[in-house]
């Protein structure tokens, strides 16, 4: 099985919106992927349906070759979009949840990116800013030793200079088997840490590609195709 | 699974319960100081400390069903779903973690109610009233022969069975509830009454075909062992009622948590 994630005739909707158009689409494993798309194009939906949180109208996800469930979840990481951590943990009480539920959890990798982002664990998450509560989360996501990496908009909140350091980490934690799709509409700050891209508009795959391949044929970068291509 | 679910569970309600707990014994032991003094000058004080106890057992009834509709809907259903749904974990295992931990709580709250009323009333009057009681049930429950410790362990089951039976109940509306996209607290509420009416309309069904038979039945049981064995098929049929309404509920709401979840 090459691919990671495929999804065939992927359709979902909801009361009033179609917000995934027949999606035909196949990640490879061991690359790292942007998800690029103007806010509600549905890059959300799909990764909603990656993890089984939503289920599809009609059509197939598959992860590793399996629909959504036990087996899938052991080797997807995800990161949502909003905050699913309860506010009376402190950060060491969810390193230890997640090391009960996640048996590829790597407790040290946790504590040294808390180390260095400044975030003590002994808080309680109800005390922490938003920010903070990202970058932990983050944190606990990134600290997986998973197959793949489902992350929505994972530096929408955090300042530019922990954007940096969180980039870092992604790149220079994953292993080369491991595939990381990132959703974002900040695409100039992801850009340099792409393989690939798949831009996604109304629920209809725009372009798949390799960023190699828009720099050598458009001859421009992908956030100048994004503004092109999604002009308003 | 199932053991580390109920472990971060029993975490996330203990923190409710028991300071409840501790209040409810702590004014149980002011009640039984006031009641100890009995002085005229402590009336008003005695009536606001019985009052307080009052309240909190009722406090601690309403809590407990507050917190098991809360921890279904809120750790499954909102944005703590996000991370209870990506778990490793079997569908069903949540329901089961979420349902044992209902019981748990129902039990004990029972329990620590019950005791925080002994602790305040008992004194040596109360101490002989009851176990002049106690001599006088004790020798009618033995004459009842085994079937008294039967009807006992039916009694046992049925309540056991029916807290989870109406805990997975609530779950099934709440489930049904989040099926829809706009008004989930209504529809929830709306499938929680239209259960009621459904299980109403079975019953009848079954009861007018069987009413004369079960009329026969009861009324032909004169002496004192008829009854008893009247009463264990009562029960037991209660509890045949309530498991498998229950087992309807709880397939219910897994196959939907499972094949229609959609997580807002």
């Amino acid at each position: 099985m090459e691919n990671i994630l495929e999804c065939q005739n992927l359709v979902k909707f909801f009361p009033g919106c179609l917000a995934l158009n027949s999606v035909n689409l196949a990640v490879p494993k061991g690359k790292i992927v942007g998800l690029l798309g103007p806010n509600g194009s549905g890059k959300s939906t799909m990764i909603k349906l990656a993890n089984g949180l939503i289920t599809p109208t009609s059509g197939k996800i598959l992860i590793n070759g399996m629909e959504p469930g036990i087996e899938t979840k052991k080797i997807v990481s995800y990161l949502p979009e909003r905050t699913y951590l309860n506010d009376w943990m402190t950060v060491n009480n969810m390193i230890e949840f997640f090391c009960d539920f996640y048996t590829d959890f790597n407790k040290q990798k946790a504590y040294d990116m808390l180390q260095r982002l400044g975030v003590d664990p002994s808080l309680r998450l109800k005390t922490m800013s938003k920010g903070t509560k990202e970058k932990v989360q983050l944190i606990l996501v990134m600290s997986r030793e998973a197959e793949l990496y489902l992350l929505d908009e994972p530096i929408g909140g955090v300042d530019p200079a922990a954007r940096d350091y969180i980039l870092d980490t992604i790149i220079g934690n994953y292993n080369e088997n491991a595939t990381i799709i990132i959703s974002t509409h900040l695409i100039s700050d992801v850009e340099k840490i792409l393989d690939e891209v798949i831009f996604i508009n109304k629920g209809n795959i725009v372009l798949a590609s390799t960023v190699d391949d828009i720099r050598e044929h458009e001859n421009k970068s992908v956030d100048a195709l994004f503004r092109e291509v999604f002009k308003c | 699974m199932l053991r580390k679910l109920l472990k971060y569970e029993i975490k996330a309600t203990s923190r409710i319960y028991l300071p409840m707990y501790a209040l409810l014994i702590v004014f149980a032991l002011i009640n039984k100081f006031f009641i100890a003094v009995n002085a005229d000058y402590l009336k008003i004080p005695m009536m606001i400390a019985m009052t307080v106890f009052v309240v909190i057992i009722v406090g601690i009834c309403v809590m407990t069903l507050v917190v098991t509709i809360q921890r279904f809907n809120k750790n499954l259903l909102t944005d703590e779903g996000y991370l209870s749904f990506t778990l490793p974990v079997k569908v069903h295992t949540h329901v089961d973690a979420k349902m044992i931990v209902a019981l748990l709580w129902s039990v004990l709250s029972a329990i620590v109610g019950v005791v925080s009323v002994f602790v305040m009333a008992i004194n040596e009057d109360t101490i002989q009233k009851w176990s002049k009681f106690m001599s006088e049930l004790i020798p009618a429950f033995n004459s009842l022969g085994a079937a008294g410790y039967v009807i006992v362990l039916e009694g046992i089951i049925l309540v056991v069975v029916a807290t989870l039976s109406a805990a997975v109940k609530i779950y099934a509306a709440i489930t049904i509830g989040n099926m829809s996209s706009k008004h989930r607290l209504l529809v929830g509420l709306g499938a929680y009454l239209g259960f009621g009416v459904i299980e109403q309309i079975i019953v009848s069904i079954f009861g007018s075909s069987m009413s004369s038979r079960i009329e026969i039945y009861f009324r032909n049981l004169d002496t004192i062992a008829s009854k008893a064995a009247g009463a264990e098929t009562a029960l037991l049929w209660l509890i045949v009622y309530t498991l498998i309404f229950g087992a309807l509920y709880y397939f219910l709401t897994n196959w939907m948590l499972k094949k229609k979840l959609n997580l807002e």
